[in-house]
């Protein structure tokens, strides 16, 4: 036979016999010894002298990074980029990670020992195992059972291996051809395989689409989906107003936004600005001004806001020696509270823009008002 | 079957020290403290001798063939739920002392007077006196008859066994329900928990599972049970593995819903529990009862190590005392009470249990020899 071959395949009529003859069959150093069996046979691994299967620890350790995954990226979420507080609870509240730990973890580790078990031990995907189209594959899948001595380089030789199998008590021999092993991702498979997708896709949609549609009470479970609950924007039987959405309740305050300088704005002139002036407070007084402030008061705080007459009131020019004078208190209750024509601020900014924009107006009086003085560079 | 060796002495000063220590708790540490210590025992005892009957009946729903050579030493561990009997009986005098809902100040409690017919010493009583007679009927169907089986050598029993397999499982869902809820949840009658039940399973099943392997390990150690090879072993190692998890999944899941839904009737028991020096313990068990075994058995060598093995199982054990602990000492109120009235608790209990065990071991036959799977189980290879 010129052609080259994969393997010989030597078949049994008992497991006893098979057990037999793989200690012979591996003195020989042909070939990599190879059963198969239509059933697991109990020692058979120690005989074969197959090492242990790396897979346990690849799943160990995939299934480690998806907890540390999950934790990360919920930790991440959830108390960094975007904290929202749920239930009154941390942030960073580790608690409830833990289902979705336990969840990702499990998936990390069924994928590895899924995927790393086919694609990287059994080096799939390979169509057409040269055993699977051998005359024997029928019995070894029914009531035989078959060693095959594997090629392990150009130089096996396929009538030595007929010849050892036959000695270690092999009743029928078979030598299986090489395989083709030319590349399967042809255009054409590609095609195929996305095309059959698309197919199934397609099938399965339409038909969930068609049940739930036609035949609604067939969905399987909806109490989720019935169970009552408010909606935004929607009416509901729950409170007795009818509405699914309620004012809050009256006196709620916002987190951030605690009232204070409720009283006059006379006492208000004690208050003291517990920013630092730093860059970034200024920077953010400057971002509320320009935001909140700047159409009434005007870039310069000069009361020549770009408002029209059609506004109805003159906005305060802060620049007048009235305001100038004015202790910080003061103008922070007039962004609080608001004053006459001026519309409150409190729901508007937090503690901390309103403190901000105060340090900014003064900011803004002061280099309406810069003396020589000014011009000396502080070190910084 | 080996001789019968004299009782070590070193066991019987222990329970003597011990008993004199358990009637001392009544007079200087007062009845509360007395009847909190019992009922630990009590549930320890309980859960101990259930769990191993649940193995044994285990083996029979599946018709599992691999545990038939090691199925007689649950079932030797199972009698334990015969001591645990009068042990119980007795600790009824602790209803009115510790649970709440038994004492006369519940009937002007809202919620307990609600449930006073179901809370009542009279039919609490009736409810563990049930309990107890269908333990006792359990014993006799699966112990008894496998032991009979010895002599008998008769197959029917299987058939029997395997017939009463599932309503056993009613029957232990049942039993261990009410231990779960009248024994320990009983001691704080405003909380309640639906899956509390089978967090005792959980507790119980591991208990069970470590003490086989122990036991079985200690016999191979006096040369006994030849032919229980490393196979049989990596499945016993295997189910406490799981088991371990599923203790805590259960035990989490009843924690985070509370933690959740912060609810003050429900979240109170974990707040007792995190406070002081119960923080300290509640910490110590899941690392105790989860991490520490879950990592000690995750490999597969580890399972069939019988060293490894032996050390697991009396860290789960142990784990499984701290866990009971957990659970009804906070009943007492403060801060954790460890002294020498639960050290003569533990002389008196340990040391009764383990003169049980020892007298146990030596019944029937060390396999059920008259189990036609006998062999099947010992040429399980996996
Ligand atoms: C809708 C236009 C408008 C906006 C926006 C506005 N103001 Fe005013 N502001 C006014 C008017 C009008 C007055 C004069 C009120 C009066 O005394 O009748 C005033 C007055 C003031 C005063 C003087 C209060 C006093 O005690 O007399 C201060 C300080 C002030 N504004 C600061 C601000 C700051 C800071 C902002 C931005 C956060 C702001 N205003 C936004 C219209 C506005």
């Amino acid at each position: 036979m010129s052609k080259k071959s994969y393997a010989v395949l030597g078949l049994f009529d008992t497991p006893d016999a098979l057990m037999h003859a793989i200690p012979k069959l591996r003195a020989a150093k042909l070939g990599t010894v190879e059963a198969y069996t239509p059933y697991p046979i109990h020692g058979i691994d120690e005989a074969l002298g197959l090492r242990r299967s790396p897979l346990g620890g690849m799943v160990l350790v995939m299934g480690v990074l998806g907890a540390l995954t999950a934790f990360g990226f919920q930790y991440w979420i959830s108390a960094i980029d975007y904290p929202i507080i749920t239930g009154g609870k941390s942030a960073a509240s580790w608690e409830a990670f833990v289902p979705i730990m336990f969840e990702v973890t499990v998936l990390f580790a069924t994928f590895t020992a899924g995927l790393g078990m086919l694609l990287l031990l059994n080096r799939l995907p390979f169509f057409g195992h040269p055993v699977l189209s051998s005359k024997a594959m029928k019995s070894i899948t029914r009531d035989r059972y078959a060693l095959a001595l594997e090629a392990e380089s150009e130089t096996f030789d396929s009538a030595a291996a007929a010849q050892a199998l036959e000695a270690a008590g092999a009743a029928e021999v078979e030598v299986l051809p090489a395989p083709d092993r030319s590349p399967f991702l042809t255009s054409d498979y590609i095609l195929r395989t996305l095309g059959s997708i698309f197919v199934a896709c397609l099938v399965a949609g339409l038909g969930i689409y068609s049940l739930i549609k036609w035949f609604p009470l067939l969905a399987p479970m909806k109490y989720m989906q019935d169970q009552p609950r408010l909606n935004a924007q929607k009416a509901s039987t729950f409170f007795k107003d009818g509405h699914g959405m309620q004012p809050p309740v009256p006196g709620t305050v916002a987190r951030g936004y605690l009232p204070t300088a409720t009283g006059t704005q006379e006492a208000a002139a004690t208050l003291v600005n517990p920013l630092p002036r730093t860059k970034e407070v200024f920077a953010q007084g400057r971002k509320v001004y320009s935001n909140r402030c700047e159409v009434c008061h005007g870039a310069l705080a000069n009361g020549a806001g770009s408002l029209t007459a059609a506004y109805g009131a003159k906005p305060a020019n802060l620049q007048a020696q009235q305001f100038r004078d004015y202790p910080d208190g003061k103008i922070y209750w007039a962004v609080v509270n608001g004053k006459n024509a001026m519309p409150a601020h409190a729901a508007y900014l937090t503690e901390p823009q309103r403190w901000a924009v105060v340090h900014y107006v003064r900011a803004l009086q002061r280099a309406q008002n810069a003396t020589d003085e000014d011009l000396k560079v502080v070190a910084p | 079957m080996s001789q019968q060796k004299p009782t070590p002495p070193i066991l019987l000063g222990a329970v003597a020290l011990g008993a004199a220590g358990v009637l001392g708790t009544y007079f200087a540490a007062g009845p509360e403290r007395f009847w909190a210590n019992w009922v630990l025992w009590f549930v320890l005892m309980f859960t101990l001798g259930l769990g191993s009957l649940f193995i044994v009946a285990l083996e029979h729903l599946v018709s599992a063939k691999w545990s038939v050579p090691v199925r007689r030493i649950p079932e030797r561990l199972a009698t334990l739920l015969l001591p645990a009997i009068p042990v119980g009986l007795i600790a009824l005098c602790a209803v009115p002392v510790l649970y709440p809902g038994s004492r006369p100040e519940a009937a002007h409690h809202p919620i307990l007077a609600g449930k006073a017919f179901w809370l009542s010493l009279p039919f609490f009583s009736a409810r563990t006196v049930f309990a107890f007679v269908l333990v006792v009927i359990a014993l006799a169907v699966l112990v008894g008859g496998s032991l009979k089986q010895d002599v008998s050598k008769d197959p029917a029993f299987n058939f029997r066994a395997r017939k009463f397999a599932p309503a056993f499982m009613a029957i232990f869902a049942l039993v261990i329900t009410l231990v779960a809820f009248d024994w320990i949840s009983g001691l704080t009658p405003e909380w309640y928990s639906d899956i509390f039940g089978v967090y005792i399973f959980a507790g119980a099943f591991l208990s069970g599972l470590a003490a086989t392997a122990l036991s079985l390990l200690y016999l191979q150690g006096e040369g006994r049970l030849e032919g229980v090879r490393q196979d049989h072993l990596y499945n016993l190692g295997a189910f406490l593995f799981a088991f371990t998890v599923f203790w805590s999944y259960i035990g989490f899941a009843q924690y985070m819903l509370m933690w959740y839904a912060n609810m003050p009737d429900e979240v109170i028991y974990y707040k007792v529990r995190l406070a002081g020096a119960w923080r300290a313990i509640t910490f110590a068990l899941a690392a105790l009862h989860f991490i520490l075994p879950f990592f000690a058995l995750v490999t597969r060598d580890a399972k069939r190590d019988p060293k490894r093995l032996r050390r697991v199982a009396i860290l789960m054990l142990s784990a499984h005392v701290l866990d009971m602990y957990w659970l009804i000492f906070p009943a007492l109120g403060g801060s954790p009470r460890f002294g020498w009235p639960e050290l003569s608790f533990a002389l008196f209990f340990l040391g009764g249990i383990l003169l049980w065990i020892r007298g146990a071991m030596e019944r029937g036959e060390d396999m059920p020899v008259g189990d036609p799977f006998l062999r099947e189980g010992l040429e399980f290879r996996l």
